[in-house]
């Protein structure tokens, strides 16, 4: 499928998505994220990284829209506002593995929000499973699928919305090398090639290095964002990881 | 056999279309009980209804509530059979919930074996208590009123439309909450309201029905439903038609055979999820 019949709600390539000015994050009277400021803009590919429990997730959550800040803005373009325009890819569907359900209807749950009649589901189903290589499986079990299948399943429910900002929780979490080189190869032909915005928290500084065009490092309950080049450079990530890190980036590795 | 039931038509119509709204009622709201493994759920919301309608006898026949008339009436059974269930319900689905100290299944074990063994020892010196409790155990449906139908109807006609117009919103809040969040929907909001309606379907239909074929009706079709189907989406039209086929096939067996109509049910919806079992089992 090409971008032009993708029909997706994508923002003009470099419209603000997502403006953090100053945020507070956290759960109850503990924060988590003080004072974040970063801003997402239409065609960017975002990796957010940082050791365990320094607020990639809740950073997400409240993209979301499923909690609110304590402090500062989160802004989000009117487009984003609704939430029928955010494609989210959870880390795993923790589905009733005894419960009955088909390719065709895990995807289309994905419209849930988006007010799509009826009579639409067909038309944006079938490019959504073109788009991930599941073409033809629609009737097929979801639980023949494999890992790697689930995975693309996950996405192509986040497409079937036509979002304009795809926001992917840990997405190769438990996939072999080979699924997650395609997941996110996938997700980077969706970048370029569509213009998606794409959000993506993960623990793999090796598929940041290579695939991100802009990076946030999650530390100490701040974050340092801003273009690859200039936050994944070893002294912050050795500063972030307490431990020392050397890049290579012309083999797009990690040491 | 057909017209020899067609003839206690007269006699008993409120009682078999009592019977087989129920039947319909639970088997919708069974389906999300079911798909969420929330069985046991069930049981213990059947046993809180219990409770509440035991204290209702008791508070009936208790010496000094001897001159209140109303603490005799039968509404003061159904509304406390209501809370009881509605206040199971929400405590069962509270244990679930992040940040909670123990686990739904913990709750639900303590729901259901606190409110057994309470719904017995309440009436245990009460006149004819536990001849009440045996009655509201071991389902009879006969005595059931004009006026139970026409509520079990609005109740079933309430609950399809309200499948059929947020069909897609119920599936994901059945299959990944999560997501159901991400997507705008209120999930608190809707599980709150899920929760009471089946707190209020369950309380109704045990005070007229007893609790194994309200508890019949909310699982067993759901499950035979969940054998047979191919998406849960379609759980929700296969469940209430193999709940009403079999209820009105046991009515008219029971009828024949002088079986309680309530068990015989009970038992036919039994025998066909053994043979879906079986049939699946085969397929794979």
């Amino acid at each position: 499928m090409t971008s032009a019949s993708r029909q997706s709600t994508t923002a003009a390539r470099g419209t603000v998505l997502v403006a953090a000015q100053g945020v507070a994050l956290g759960y109850g009277s503990h924060t988590v994220l003080h004072a974040v400021d970063l801003q997402i803009r239409a065609g960017e590919f975002w990796f957010l990284l940082g050791p365990n429990g320094e607020g990639k997730t809740t950073f997400l959550r409240a993209v979301l829209g499923l909690m609110s800040a304590q402090a500062g803005t989160l802004r989000l373009d009117p487009s984003l506002a609704s939430r029928a325009a955010i494609g989210f890819v959870p880390q795993r569907c923790d589905l009733n593995p005894t419960l009955p359900t088909t390719v065709r209807e895990f995807v289309l749950l994905g419209l849930v929000g988006t007010g799509t009649d009826r009579a639409d589901h067909a038309a944006r189903l079938a490019p959504a499973l073109d788009r991930v290589g599941l073409a033809g499986m629609q009737a097929r079990s979801y639980w023949a699928l494999s890992g790697g299948q689930r995975q693309r399943a996950l996405i192509a429910r986040a497409l079937v919305r036509h979002p304009a900002l795809l926001v992917l929780d840990e997405p190769t979490t438990g996939l072999d090398l080979a699924a997650e080189a395609s997941v996110l190869e996938f997700l980077a032909a969706l970048n370029t090639d569509d213009g998606l915005t794409v959000l993506v928290v993960t623990h793999d500084l090796h598929l940041a290095t290579r695939y991100a065009t802009h990076a946030a490092l999650f530390h100490g309950g701040t974050v340092l964002a801003g273009p690859r080049h200039t936050v994944l450079c070893s002294a912050n990530l050795t500063r972030v990881y307490g431990a020392p890190v050397d890049l290579h980036p012309g083999r797009g590795g990690v040491a | 056999m057909i017209a020899e039931f067609m003839a206690s038509w007269s006699l008993f119509h409120s009682t078999y279309l009592a019977g087989w709204a129920i039947a319909l009622l639970l088997a919708l709201v069974g389906v999300p009980v079911v798909a969420r493994d929330q069985i046991f759920v069930g049981a213990a919301v059947a046993q809180a209804s219990m409770l509440g309608i035991a204290l209702g006898l008791w508070v009936g026949v208790a010496p000094m509530l001897a001159t209140c008339d109303w603490c005799q009436s039968e509404s003061v059974r159904g509304g406390l059979g209501g809370v009881f269930a509605v206040a199971a319900a929400l405590a069962c689905a509270r244990g679930g919930r992040t940040g909670a100290r123990e686990t739904p299944e913990a709750v639900t074990g303590w729901v259901f074996l606190t409110a057994g063994s309470l719904a017995v020892l309440v009436l245990a010196h009460s006149p004819h208590g536990l001849e009440e409790v045996h009655r509201l155990l071991s389902s009879t449906i006969i005595g059931a009123s004009h006026v139970d139908v026409a509520v079990f109807a609005a109740a079933a006609t309430f609950t399809a439309a309200l499948v059929a117009w947020r069909r897609s919103t119920l599936l994901l809040l059945i299959m990944d909450p999560d997501m159901a969040a991400a997507s705008g929907v209120h999930v608190r909001a809707w599980t709150l309201v899920t929760n009471i309606w089946l707190g209020v379907v369950v309380a109704l239909s045990v005070r007229v029905s007893g609790m194994i074929y309200a508890f019949a009706c909310l699982v067993l079709p759901a499950l035979v439903a969940k054998s047979l189907c191919r998406e849960v989406g379609q759980m929700f039209v296969i469940a209430p038609l193999v709940s009403v086929l079999c209820a009105m096939l046991a009515f008219v067996l029971a009828h024949h055979l002088d079986f309680p109509p309530g068990q015989l049910t009970t038992a036919l919806l039994g025998a066909v999820l053994a043979v879906a079992w079986s049939g699946r089992l085969r397929r794979t």
